[in-house]
């Protein structure tokens, strides 16, 4: 059996202390030991996005960090993004009202990089939203309306959008 | 004021889980016991298999199973084809069995219990290979000293016909020019973000299956599994959830999936297994390569008096099961008239086997027609000294010219807006202040191009004669729920068109309910209606619509006949309105679909005798076929010292008829676009001259990011018509009208240097090559 290693961290707001193999990645601890499905594999050597989680608040490819490097994080997916009352968080709240997505496998990575953005950036312009999420591949849609759904999340979340 | 969901922007009923990390694609499901699967491929193209030895691997940790092709005969049936006249179709097994012929083919599964052991034990299985010579190019593949890739066969052809309609001789004898060009497009594929997953639990004490993929069309999955496997179709149910994009790439027999359904069947526990992007860039499938000598028979003022093409596909190594390849270059065949006044034709085809993955479905299979003929008349423009649009519209057909029959099979033309699209498309566009201003440019040194291209999209597909005219009718299953919900049960297997949202939205309207009311099922062969297609063919905006509301219409009347018994009211003077049926002209006595459903479940006795209580109703949908027809423009700028491309603008108008949800109707056009662009700027297929595959990382296979898609502007033409179901498809006109367009656009923009582009694929490098600055 490969040597596993204790590792401490908070995710999603949750204490976990978990016994991991060198070799196991971010993804694969979050996905499988943990259950948290919500984070998506789509190419597994860093270019697509789709695993991207936040990192003691910064966007990392979890298909790149080996969960052993996560010791001691604080770590956010996408099912901790939205407050917890019910409500969807305004960048998911966006996106939806500007039906941002079709078939939805890429939008963990879109919404963690959205929220990212939306952080630090509250009123980005159209060229910033391109540029933020040019390190995220989606298959579908033509980024187009993911444009607009991160526009209308950053409405939300600055009030001018009920 | 009754609200009407239908034709408007409502929020997807989807979303809220693909949002929130709570969606359902194949590999977020674990069962227990699951076990996975991974495979040792081939690495090399073309090669008798000597020997694999497995002995080591299978003392691994965690090691399962180990399955090699010569397992398989005893307990599985090869993947076969129909019969198609003409067209070889030679037997293979889920893993290469005797001979490997691409590399990426699954040669060995393992099955572990975790993926981590099972790709260890992988790299620990030898397999010797005896090679022999690689077939890498189509036109090399049919000559006679070409290695074979099937002994039995004797040669790569795997098909050759030549169609002729009217009257060529008569045609090349009138023309003032016959001029002919070779025109290519090159391999590429549809990468989905999700690749291609299964997850099989066989039940050894009841010998049912249950498997779930990552599939377009689940009843024919089973169909499949069913016969592949040797199980009765009633012991095996297909499970599709969220299915992560597809293109087409997703409605075959995957060899994988009947891998893990194999494996589970042998072993009584689940597997499952996801492809890696690697897997699916060499296995996957891909797309679209193919060359053709085109002729075209022209008078001076661009009148095409005929064509003929003589077509030339690489179907790579295996034709994907159950859609034979050929279908697609006969659809090229009956769709390249299009809207044009092409009555004179001739269309060769010969399809060759290589040693390159198999060539499956992209999003408008049948593109190279439009790819060929938009090409051709910027061609033909330059050639003859006329304008790209004049020439278009003064072949395109009339209205008053028609109805008729397309040229080359039974569908007739009629109604056709293609024309008014281009004019639509040329004014939005500004075309002649366009000219102006490339003139300006061009006189800084800055070369500006504009593309053009028009088309018509079977969508869906009329009837063209070529034996797969199956997919005209959908069946659909609406039940009246005890609480007066309504849920629909439908044929279509969504990944990524919002179906759940689309179907709730005109049934809604239809039933005279709120959307939250409605509820749509599907992918679960167990209760959705059996079809031979799914979803696909730019289908699901009319098939399911047409059979949802049939079925909707039985129980409506049946739910007013008992209301009108309830309410002392005959059934046609009644309205449902929220989900409450009420006299229409007003009245004090009302009663809800909740109490209607209610009686008609548990009190049926209470009702006249005769009374039709039966809450659930199938209808199936017979159409005839419908086109959506378009025109794209593209504005580009190519800069010289770099070959790089930039699209300044991109602007799209569009009949696909009433769009049930715009926004949705929007996204498919710009995603398809999106993927066109990708197709002629970044992405390549690429295999070396030895056959062996370069492209399998997204560093070397390059999707286009929110920085290379640009704004796409899309125009609405929606014809006033009386037909029942006025929305037609748009899946794929996006990525059949944008390869053309695109490289219109970019030939126009070089035409001062001279430059002639007769391929598809334009990366920066080819551009400075084909400039001339490199060579």
């Amino acid at each position: 059996m490969q040597k596993e290693h204790s590792i401490r961290l908070t995710v999603n707001s949750i204490h976990r202390d978990a016994s991991v193999e060198a070799r196991r990645t971010l993804a694969d601890f979050l996905r499988i030991d943990l259950g948290l499905t919500g984070t998506h594999l789509g190419c597994e050597h860093g270019v697509c996005g789709a695993c991207t989680v936040l990192v003691n608040g910064e966007p990392v490819r979890s298909c790149l960090m080996f969960a052993v490097q996560a010791d001691g994080t604080e770590i956010t997916t996408v099912e901790g993004v939205a407050p917890g009352d019910g409500n969807m968080a305004p960048i998911q709240e966006g996106f939806w009202r500007a039906t941002s997505f079709q078939c939805g496998y890429c939008a963990p990575g879109f919404v963690i990089v959205g929220e990212a953005l939306l952080r630090e950036n509250p009123d980005p312009s159209e060229e910033q939203i391109r540029e933020a999420i040019s390190g995220n591949l989606c298959r579908c849609t033509g980024y187009q309306s993911i444009v607009e759904g991160i526009q209308r999340g950053a409405k939300i979340a600055r009030g001018e959008e009920a | 004021m009754v609200q009407r969901f239908t034709g408007t922007r409502v929020k997807r009923v989807e979303d809220p889980r693909l949002l929130t990390g709570r969606s359902r694609f194949v590999d977020d499901i674990s069962l227990p016991g699951m076990l996975y699967a991974a495979f040792v491929r081939s690495t090399v193209p073309h090669a008798r298999i000597a020997s694999i030895d497995a002995a080591a691997a299978r003392e691994m940790p965690g090691i399962v199973a180990v399955y090699v092709g010569a397992d398989l005969p005893e307990h599985a049936n090869p993947l076969m084809l129909q019969p198609v006249e003409g067209l070889k179709t030679p037997a293979f097994y889920a893993l290469a069995h005797e001979k490997v012929r691409f590399v990426g083919e699954p040669v060995a599964m393992v099955v572990a219990e975790s993926r981590y052991q099972a790709e260890d034990a992988c790299d620990s299985i030898y397999v010797e290979y005896e090679p022999l010579p690689p077939v890498t190019d189509m036109e090399a593949a049919i000559r006679p000293d070409s290695a074979v890739l099937f002994d039995e066969l004797g040669d790569n052809v795997m098909y050759h016909s030549e169609a002729k309609y009217g009257d060529l001789d008569a045609a090349f004898a009138g023309a003032d020019r016959v001029i002919t060009e070779k025109i290519s497009q090159h391999r590429y594929a549809n990468v989905p973000m999700e690749g291609h997953a299964g997850l099989s639990s066989f039940d050894p004490s009841m010998g049912e299956l249950v498997h779930y993929s990552s599939h377009q069309g689940p009843h024919m999955l089973r169909f499949g599994l069913s016969f592949l496997l040797r199980l009765p179709l009633n012991n095996v149910r297909v499970l599709c959830g969220d299915v992560g994009g597809a293109f087409g790439s997703k409605g075959y027999f995957h060899r994988e999936e009947i891998m893990t359904a194999f494996a589970s069947m042998r072993l009584g526990k689940p597997v499952k297994w996801a492809a890696d992007r690697n897997e699916n860039l060499l296995a996957g499938g891909q797309t679209r390569e193919e060359s053709a000598v085109v002729e075209a028979a022209v008078k001076n003022d661009g009148t095409l008096l005929g064509l003929r093409v003589k077509l030339i596909v690489d179907q790579g190594a295996y034709q994907c099961v159950p859609y034979p390849t050929i279908v697609f270059p006969l659809l090229a065949r009956a769709l390249m008239p299009s809207a044009y006044r092409i009555t004179n034709f001739e269309f060769h085809i010969t399809m060759a086997a290589t040693n390159k993955a198999p060539y499956i479905a992209y999003r408008g299979p049948w593109e190279i027609e439009t790819f060929l003929r938009e090409r051709l008349w910027d061609i033909l423009a330059v050639e003859l000294g006329l304008d790209p649009v004049e020439i278009r519209r003064k072949n395109l057909w009339e209205n008053q010219e028609l109805p008729r029959p397309l040229a080359t099979g039974a569908a007739i033309l009629k109604n056709l807006t293609v024309r008014e699209c281009l004019d639509q498309a040329v004014a939005a566009i500004d075309y002649p202040g366009f000219r102006q201003e490339q003139e300006r440019a061009r006189a800084q040194g800055r070369y500006l191009g504009l593309g053009i291209s028009c088309f018509m999209e079977p969508a869906p597909q009329p009837i063209f004669g070529i034996g797969f005219d199956f997919v005209r009718s959908e069946t659909a299953t609406v039940q009246l729920e005890p609480d007066g919900g309504v849920t629909v049960f439908t044929a279509q297997a969504p990944h990524g068109q919002g179906h759940e949202t689309t179907i709730a939205q005109v049934c809604a309207d239809g039933m005279g309910v709120s959307m939250s009311q409605v509820k749509v099922i599907h992918g679960d062969t167990r209760v959705v209606p059996f079809t031979n297609i799914g979803t696909g063919a730019s289908r699901g905006a009319t098939m399911p619509i047409g059979a949802a509301l049939g079925a909707l219409r039985i129980i409506k009347d049946r739910v007013l006949r008992i209301a009108g018994h309830m309410l002392e009211t005959a059934p046609e003077d009644l309205q449902i309105v929220n989900g409450v049926v009420s006299p229409i002209g007003g009245g004090d006595r009302s009663v809800s679909l909740f109490e209607i459903a209610i009686v008609a479940y548990t009190a049926p006795f209470t009702l006249p005798p005769g009374t039709d209580t039966e809450m659930k109703a199938t209808y199936t949908f017979d159409y005839e076929g419908a086109w959506a027809q378009s025109c794209h423009a593209a504005l580009v700028e190519v800069d010289t010292g770099t070959g790089k491309v930039e699209i300044k603008r991109y602007v799209v108008v569009e009949d696909c008829g009433e769009p049930i949800h715009p926004a949705i109707v929007d996204g498919q056009i710009c995603g398809g676009i999106a993927q066109g662009i990708g197709a002629v700027l970044y992405e390549k297929s690429a295999y070396d001259e030895d056959g062996q595959y370069l492209a399998g990382t997204f560093m070397d296979y390059l999707l286009p990011t929110s920085m290379e898609v640009p704004h796409i502007e899309i125009h609405h033409i929606i014809p006033e018509t009386d037909e029942e179901i006025p929305h037609h498809g748009v899946g794929e006109g996006g990525l059949i009208g944008s390869p053309a367009c695109v490289v219109n656009a970019i030939e126009d923009a070089l035409r001062p240097l001279g430059v002639k582009i007769r391929e598809q694929y334009l990366p920066p490098a080819r551009i400075l090559e084909l400039i001339g600055s490199i060579k």
